[in-house]
């Protein structure tokens, strides 16, 4: 069940018609039981692995509150990490490790006859297995008390708006949201209404009608010459942002309706001008999550210079391996990686630019980023290759692509970038439900039309689901 | 206060009403274009038909055509008037894929085969006969809309030979939907001239762009909320290897409908030949691929060639000659698509290949 999909209409107005009139432990209740509808409805076998993930990670938080050895706690957080990491490692990178054996063996002459399994990819579970392991981490390093109550555990774990696609929450953030009562004000659903309409748009209007402008030149026949690579990767580049953030935004504006508050996981990142900042505005949760409990474990940037670099290398390649089991995801979390290395040392340069310097430094930045993404959204090595090439020896602007790249690219990105560039002046992503009444309406209006007039309804699935 | 703001927001959405209108009819292209729609008129037996002396543009991101209708109805740059004595005329009958808005006129299949045989005949015996070829293909027509049209209208063209063109990808279904014309429930003339409230409604619909697309986004939706309501049907029907029962019924109808044409061709003396033309992902096969796994998905079985079959096997005992286009698309050598790749129809490649090999038919067929 997506979110733009007619299903989900339904459900939500049901839930939400209930959720209104149910008290306090009886919401919590039809959350728990919404949530695990929600998820069964892509696939109900993996509800048993959603529901086991609970289970543990509930009840190594309950034995580490009751636990005071070091040792031992440690041996629990560790059953708790084993326990996900294995979950994740099977189910998401099973398949790829198996065929990459495979390929180093036969290269050596072994021809290895691996009993193949066709491993499918738990929806989510990405998600719900970093969810999970924060609480036990945060458990152990006595950041926050355990709950005693299961079902509320259970909603903070499979919570419908964040359980597939994120945003990837902290126990201290909603733990105390769902254990206590919640009261829904007029402003949470005025700026809930507004971020379920602008997600909307984000996902039909800009990512579902990019999507055939980037899979027509990453299309594995097709050879396209360097200035339509650079149009394909833009459409990507907004493509997997509208898709990314409009998922983000139905989320958190469903959960405003239900007086629960989601943190912000997207910051107009692609108007920034360094890749440190680049990571603090884009898919916030998993980078800050990846800061917490990951880089900052492995020292950060406490020690020596190299040692800060193979933290954030390390951390990065991880990052990319988390968003999937292909060489090319791991290729580009070191390729981020690589940029947050480099950019270290010229990070005092950078504060001290002036207007014409920050401006040069936005245009590097955004190619920047759109190279990444060259390399994420490519199918293979060989077709990065290719791409590359193509973008560096054929560049001819007179192969422009206008009828059915440009314009669209610019029909599908303006009015976006227009209300980005509202919210970044006024550094507030909720910055249009705050705007004077005619201004505000004219955007509430404009927007609706466009979805309506020129969305693509297809329902095509978010991108990050398969992650 | 609230009332107020109710009003304000009204008059935004009306005055963004009329700005979204002007930019969609300035830059706007597509069959919901009121520039596009006025190329029709309501017929009382038909249904609706070419109007005639019309004129437009039609441009999407694959083309920019300009279209002519002549003063009989049909898409020509001539009209059609009494036969001379060194003229033969062959009349095409179909859907859009004969009416060919996405090529200039020019490049339709219809004046390609025209040239052709004029050219051969000039080659061959320098006899002073001319051949017409006439383009009767109307957007949205299926099999009885074809026999209507051949009955009311073409037939006066004075045919040597009429030719029925059988797009197999939508013609049983669209047999089954205008079934209830067979049986005469058509509205009279009276009916339709008398409005009711819905019927104004809907005029002003369709002479809106911006309500067009509406209208088409509440179909959508309530369509996907009855196959939510229940299990969906899986798509392309008329390849399924299990079909629905009307694919059936669609196949005889068509069958009687092409059987009423060629008596009503033969009550002017011509033969009518059957022109079988296959859908795109029958000749492309990453279309074939993605369609494949759509119906899959669905839970149907998707037989590539199976609606040509069904229509090839339903037509075959009315004795017509039959043409199917599908072997000549399919075996044309690499280069530019036969298809658009955002519609269904032929490009002016594609029309090229159906002309020489609907010449080479003809001419074995010894018409």
């Amino acid at each position: 069940m997506v979110f733009n999909s007619l299903q989900f209409v339904w459900f939500f107005l049901i839930v939400y018609g209930l959720y209104r009139i149910l008290p306090h432990r009886g919401q919590n209740w039809l959350l728990l039981v919404a949530s695990y509808y929600f998820y069964a409805a892509w696939d109900y076998r993996f509800v048993a692995l959603l529901a086991a993930s609970t289970i543990v990670d509930y009840t190594c938080g309950r034995v580490l509150a009751s636990m005071m050895s070091q040792p031992r706690r440690r041996a629990v957080m560790w059953i708790s990490i084993g326990f996900n990491l294995t979950l994740l490692g099977f189910f998401k990178y099973f398949n790829f490790f198996a065929a990459n054996l495979q390929t180093l063996f036969a290269a050596i002459g072994w021809h290895l006859d691996f009993v193949t399994l066709r491993v499918l990819l738990p929806i989510g579970i990405s998600f719900y297995t970093f969810v999970t392991m924060s609480y036990v981490i945060d458990v152990y390093r006595r950041q926050i008390q355990p709950t005693r109550n299961f079902v509320d555990f259970a909603v903070f774990v499979a919570y419908f708006p964040h359980l597939v696609a994120g945003p990837i929450l902290r126990a201290t953030a909603l733990l105390p949201q769902i254990s206590h009562p919640r009261r829904i004000s007029r402003e949470q659903i005025r700026h809930g209404l507004w971020l379920i309409a602008w997600g909307f748009f984000q996902k039909i209007f800009v990512a579902d009608n990019l999507a055939p402008l980037a899979s027509h030149v990453f299309a594995a026949d097709a050879h396209p010459a360097g200035v339509n690579v650079l149009l394909g990767t833009y459409a990507f580049a907004f493509q997997i942002y509208g898709d990314f953030a409009g998922y983000s935004n139905i989320a958190r504006g469903t959960s405003k309706l239900m007086g629960i508050e989601l943190i912000e996981n997207f910051r107009f990142p692609y108007l920034v001008i360094t890749p440190q900042a680049f990571w603090r505005n884009w898919h916030i949760s998993l980078s800050t999550w990846l800061r917490d409990y990951l880089y900052i474990p492995l020292g950060g940037s406490r020690g020596s210079a190299w040692n800060t670099r193979r933290n954030l290398m390390l951390t990065m390649a991880l990052g990319g391996l988390w968003h999937g089991a292909a060489w090319t995801f791991i290729l580009w979390g070191l390729y981020q990686g690589l940029l947050l290395v480099l950019y270290r040392p010229f990070e005092p340069a950078f504060a001290a630019l002036g207007r014409a310097g920050r401006a040069a430094a936005w245009v590097l930045m955004f190619h920047l980023t759109c190279y990444g993404w060259l390399i994420f959204r490519a199918s293979s090595l060989r077709q990065l290759g290719e791409l590359t090439q193509s973008l560096f020896t054929r560049f001819a602007l007179g192969s422009i692509d206008v009828t059915t790249l440009l314009t669209p690219l610019l029909m599908y990105t303006t009015p976006l970038l227009a209300i980005h560039l509202l919210e970044a002046r006024a550094d507030d992503v909720l910055v249009v439900p705050r705007l004077r009444i005619g201004l505000r309406y004219s955007i509430y209006a404009a927007t609706l039309y466009l979805i309506f007039l020129f969305g693509n309804f297809g329902g095509a699935d978010f991108i990050y689901f398969q992650f | 206060m609230r009332a107020r703001r109710a009003l304000l927001f009204l008059a935004i959405v009306a005055i963004q009403f009329v700005g979204f209108e002007a930019a969609l009819r300035t830059w706007g292209h597509s069959e919901a274009a009121p520039a596009f729609q006025a190329l029709f008129v309501p017929d009382p037996i038909v249904g609706y038909r070419l109007r005639p002396n019309a004129r437009t543009r039609f441009a999407t991101a694959e083309f920019d055509t300009e279209i002519g209708i002549n003063a009989q109805g049909v898409r020509d740059d001539r009209d059609i008037g009494p036969k001379p004595a060194d003229e033969r005329r062959i009349v095409v009958l179909g859907d859009s894929l004969v009416l060919s808005v996405q090529v200039d006129l020019r490049q339709t299949f219809c004046k390609l085969l025209e040239a052709r045989l004029n050219r051969a005949n000039e080659a061959r015996s320098g006899r002073p006969i001319h051949y017409r070829v006439i383009n009767a293909g109307v957007q949205g027509y299926g099999p009885v809309e074809e026999m209507f049209f051949f009955r009311e209208i073409a037939r006066a063209f004075e045919p040597d030979l009429v030719i029925e063109t059988i797009f197999v990808g939508n013609d049983a279904e669209d047999a089954v939907a205008a079934a209830p014309r067979l049986k005469g429930s058509s509205r009279s003339v009276a009916e339709s001239a008398s409005e009711s409230l819905i019927s104004r409604v809907r005029r002003i619909v369709r002479h809106s762009m911006v309500l067009q697309v509406l209208r088409l986004r509440v179909v959508s939706v309530t369509d996907r909320f009855s196959h939510w309501l229940s299990p969906p049907e899986p798509p392309l029907q008329s390849y399924a290897a299990t079909p629905a029962p009307r694919i059936a019924e669609g196949l005889q109808i068509s069958r009687d409908c092409v059987r009423g044409i060629a008596q009503d061709a033969e009550a002017v003396s011509a033969p009518t030949i059957v022109m079988l033309m296959p859908a795109r992902f029958q000749v492309d096969d990453a279309d074939y691929g993605r369609l494949k796994q759509i119906v899959e998905a669905a839970g149907g079985t998707l037989v590539r060639d199976g609606a040509t079959a069904r229509f090839d096997e339903a037509l075959a005992p009315l004795g017509l000659a039959r043409f199917d286009a599908l072997p000549a698309l399919r075996a044309a050598p690499p280069g530019p698509d036969v298809f658009f790749q955002q519609t269904v129809h032929l490009t002016p490649r594609g029309h090229e290949i159906v002309a020489d090999a609907l010449e080479q038919f003809l001419r074995r067929q010894g018409f």
